[in-house]
């Protein structure tokens, strides 16, 4: 048994799916790219958080998934999701990956969050999406260079542009809190000259090998 | 709803429960409010809504940070120049209900979230949150005083160096209450009098309560010529009871009493009632360059029509200034009536002095506008008598009251009240009439309502006595009441008539225009209000002639709420405002233009308002309807 499959309680290799996931997960599939050069006020972003038992990849298991939808650079409380992993890992894993669609995804610490719901996708539904990933991690610092040049975790960063939520380490909850950093940031990005999806993925990347130890 | 949703509205709602008018909404608004309020954010300096955006799309409820209001255009609208918003206050009320560009630009102060609730949303809330409603309203009713200020600045280049008539009599007072006890005797009271120098003496009690006044001019008539005894005890040569008004009032509350009751002094008391000090005709002259007693003086004093006429100058004179002191149209109309009334009954008084009319009972009776204390500048005359006459007589003093009432009808044209073209005037014989003959005449119209009938009704009913024996007249008001209330088919068809005319508002445009590209205030905008309220009152047996006293009598009696009736009446007296200015702008009376406006001429502000206002006579007309299933 590898780490993944603790992350995944009562999953095992190979992967046998309901005949309604599989029709809904080839629905999914068939939809169209999203353009990545739109505007933001054009261009649909998902905030995407998890709640797991820890912050160990190789003991901790996934509990929930939590995603807000943003159009037109506004949250609409209608446009939200979120679902425990129990009972039914695939109906839950299935309903985020339609939730995302193809709109890019908006993480933060993707290192951990991007990883821990790309796993259990694989390991659950046998699909390895290719979604466009955007991580405040590394965008917040490039484009708020003046608000936190210390700050890295979400704590901080909700503390240095004074962003509140209802409820702190729930996937709901910090994802709002992550939404809103997300509405700063294409205000931000907006001004900075970053105004499309694709600009924003550049600027991130080209953070993260300035990071990057030589 | 999903539980993600559900989570998110409940953090909306558990955010906007923390301010007012939120806390108070209803719990269903409320849900309905945050489920459809999206979250948005404007960086520092970020323009969130101007005017070049032309119709707000979205209400804004600020979230967190803070946004700055500051006015557009050149001329200011409203008494700040610009005025920061925080967490929880909300933006533009005036320009989404009104759904026109808002006037101020909202600029964030630094980065902001706001929620945004679309427009047609914010209108849905209006309707099914009273509290939400009421909220809106109250925003536009301060718009409105805001709006009167600016009419105030407007005028003030006309009325220069005027001290405003809003002052607290208070501030009026310059010393001390001089008063004497009433066992004081007389002799004492007048030394006092002469050593301070000054023209009234007050008798209180020992808690200085004000119990009567003895003024310079009554010392001829009660004291020097009677040769009273100055031992006497001052009690029995003073005024009992004397005029008294709060610390509280104001400049104009005491011009008008003195107007009104021809007084030269006025006592001032404490929420004590205790004497504060004394307000005289001399203390108001500095606040006016003509004053109201004055004209009230030179009225009362003249003895020809050059010397009336004169005075019917000053009193338009004085509208002006009072205009420009910022004095409401409710006020300023009781004024005008007032002054109008004082004049008329002069020049009735100088006529009967040159018939004979000795022992003949009447009553000189006002219609219309006239009738319910609501004369413009360019109303013309609409009156009639009532008399009484035994048997065999009727005739022969008929006449002499018509000869009189013509003399009357000339003397008040040429005091600057035209002769009414549709002929209401007294010196008409069919408007000569005795109780009898009234009571028949009001009968005939109640019992067959037919659209002549329903239009006399309308001008005849709101009659008011203004010189003579008004117990006539309200015999003949106790009657109509009774009458038109046991009548619901004339009632009906009253309320049929007044419907006759929509509030002037567009569906797509703000108004609806005549050929002329003009709105007349009066046909479509005064009148509303005045021909329900005359159903109201005569439906609930209200005997009030005024518009504004009719809709508060009736209306508390019917227990509607009192922000409703205040919304009502805001939106009349608007509509009057409007139609004083329009008059005073040109002077001359009964002008084609008279109470036509231009919308488009008017500034954003007032055009709010005024729309504002005929919403409320919508409301006011839909209540109609609703009573009478029209």
């Amino acid at each position: 048994m590898t780490w993944l499959s603790r992350l995944i309680p009562g999953a095992h290799p190979p992967v046998q799916l309901a005949p309604e996931i599989r029709a809904r997960l080839d629905a999914w599939r068939k939809l169209p790219e999203t353009a990545l050069t739109a505007q933001h006020t054009e261009t649909r972003y998902v905030i995407v958080n998890t709640e797991a038992s820890g912050l160990d990849l190789s003991k901790d298991r996934l509990l929930s998934v939590a995603a807000i939808a943003i159009e037109g650079g506004l949250i609409d409380p209608k446009l939200a999701f979120y679902q425990s992993l129990e009972p039914d890992p695939a109906d839950a894993l299935t309903g985020l990956l339609e939730f995302i669609g193809s709109s890019p995804i908006v993480v933060f610490n993707a290192g951990f969050n991007k990883r821990v719901i790309l796993n259990a996708i694989e390991r659950v539904l046998d699909v390895e999406p290719e979604l466009h990933c955007i991580d405040l991690y590394w965008l917040l610092p490039a484009l708020f260079a003046e608000r936190g040049q210390s700050a890295s975790k979400l704590t901080e960063w909700m503390n240095a542009l004074r962003i509140e939520t209802f409820q702190r380490h729930h996937a709901l909850g910090d994802g709002y809190a992550i939404a809103q950093l997300f509405l700063a940031t294409q205000a931000r990005g907006r001004l900075l000259g970053h105004s499309t999806p694709q600009a924003l993925i550049e600027l991130e990347h080209a953070r993260q090998r300035l990071k990057r130890p030589l | 709803m999903t539980t993600a949703t559900e989570t998110l509205v409940g953090a909306s709602a558990d955010f906007l429960k923390r301010f007012s008018p939120f806390d108070q909404m209803e719990p269903e608004a409320l849900d309905y409010l945050s489920e459809r309020v999206l979250l948005g954010f404007f960086s520092k300096g970020a323009t969130i809504l101007s005017a070049e955006m032309g119709q707000p799309r979205h209400f804004y409820i600020i979230q967190r940070g803070k946004v700055q209001a500051s006015q557009s255009g050149d001329v200011a609208l409203t008494e700040y120049a610009s005025m920061t918003l925080g967490p929880g206050e909300c933006f533009p009320i005036g320009a989404i209900s009104a759904g026109r560009p808002s006037t101020n630009t909202y600029m964030a102060l630094e980065d902001s979230f706001c929620f945004q609730l679309p427009a047609d949303d914010f209108m849905a809330l209006m309707r099914i949150s009273p509290v939400f409603h009421v909220f809106c309203t109250q925003y536009i009713a301060s718009l409105l005083s805001q709006s009167r200020q600016q009419l105030q600045s407007t005028f003030s280049q006309r009325a220069a160096e005027q001290q405003t008539m809003t002052t607290p009599l208070g501030h009026l007072i310059k010393r001390d209450p001089i008063f004497v006890t009433p066992d004081t005797s007389t002799r004492s009271a007048l030394e006092k009098m002469n050593e301070m120098r000054i023209g009234c003496m007050v008798v209180a009690d020992a808690d200085a309560r004000p119990v009567g006044i003895l003024t310079q001019s009554d010392l001829l008539s009660r004291i020097v010529l009677p040769a009273f005894d100055l031992n006497r005890p001052i009690s029995d040569v003073m005024t009992p009871a004397p005029q008294v008004l709060q610390m509280t009032a104001t400049a104009y509350d005491a011009a008008l009493e003195m107007a009104t009751h021809a007084r030269r002094h006025l006592l001032v008391v404490d929420s004590d009632d205790k004497l504060r000090g004394v307000v005289s005709e001399r203390d108001l002259f500095s606040l006016q360059r003509i004053g109201l007693r004055q004209i009230r003086a030179s009225i009362e004093g003249a003895d020809d029509i050059e010397s009336l006429q004169h005075a019917s100058r000053d009193i338009r004179q004085l509208a002006l200034n009072l205009i420009a002191q910022g004095i409401g149209s409710e006020q300023l109309t009781r004024f005008i009536s007032a002054l109008n009334d004082a004049l008329t009954r002069r020049i009735i008084t100088l006529e009967l002095g040159r018939h004979e009319l000795f022992g003949v009972q009447f009553c000189w009776l006002a219609f219309g506008s006239e009738g319910r204390h609501e004369q413009t500048l360019s109303t013309d005359q609409d009156n009639g008598i009532i008399f009484s006459a035994p048997e065999g007589e009727r005739d022969a003093i008929k006449q002499k009251l018509l000869a009189f009432a013509k003399d009357a009808n000339d003397a008040l044209a040429a005091c600057g009240f035209p002769l009414c073209k549709g002929n209401i005037m007294a010196s008409n014989p069919e408007l000569c009439l005795t109780l009898e003959e009234w009571k028949r005449r009001f009968g005939a119209w109640i019992r067959e309502p037919d659209p002549q009938a329903l239009l006399n009704a309308s001008i005849f009913f709101d009659f008011r006595v203004l010189f003579g024996s008004e117990k006539i007249g309200d015999q003949l008001r106790r009657w109509l009441l009774e009458t038109a209330r046991g009548n619901s088919t004339f009632l009906r068809m009253m309320a049929q008539n007044a419907l006759a005319v929509a509030p002037p508002l567009g569906r797509f445009r703000d108004f609806v225009v005549e050929d002329d590209g003009m709105i007349d205030l009066k046909k479509s905008g005064a009148r509303l209000f005045v021909d329900v309220a005359r159903i109201l009152s005569l439906r609930s047996g209200v005997e009030a002639s005024s518009t504004v006293g009719r809709l508060r009598q009736s209306g508390q009696r019917a227990n509607m709420a009192e922000e409703e009736l205040d919304a009502i009446t805001d939106g009349f007296h608007f509509i009057q405002l409007l139609r004083l200015r329009s008059q005073h702008l040109d002077t001359e009376h009964d002008a084609p233009g008279d109470n036509k406006i231009d919308p488009d001429t008017l500034n954003e502000l007032d055009r709010r308002i005024l729309k504002e206002a005929f919403r409320q006579a919508r409301k006011l007309q839909l209540r109609l309807k609703l009573d009478y299933q029209l």
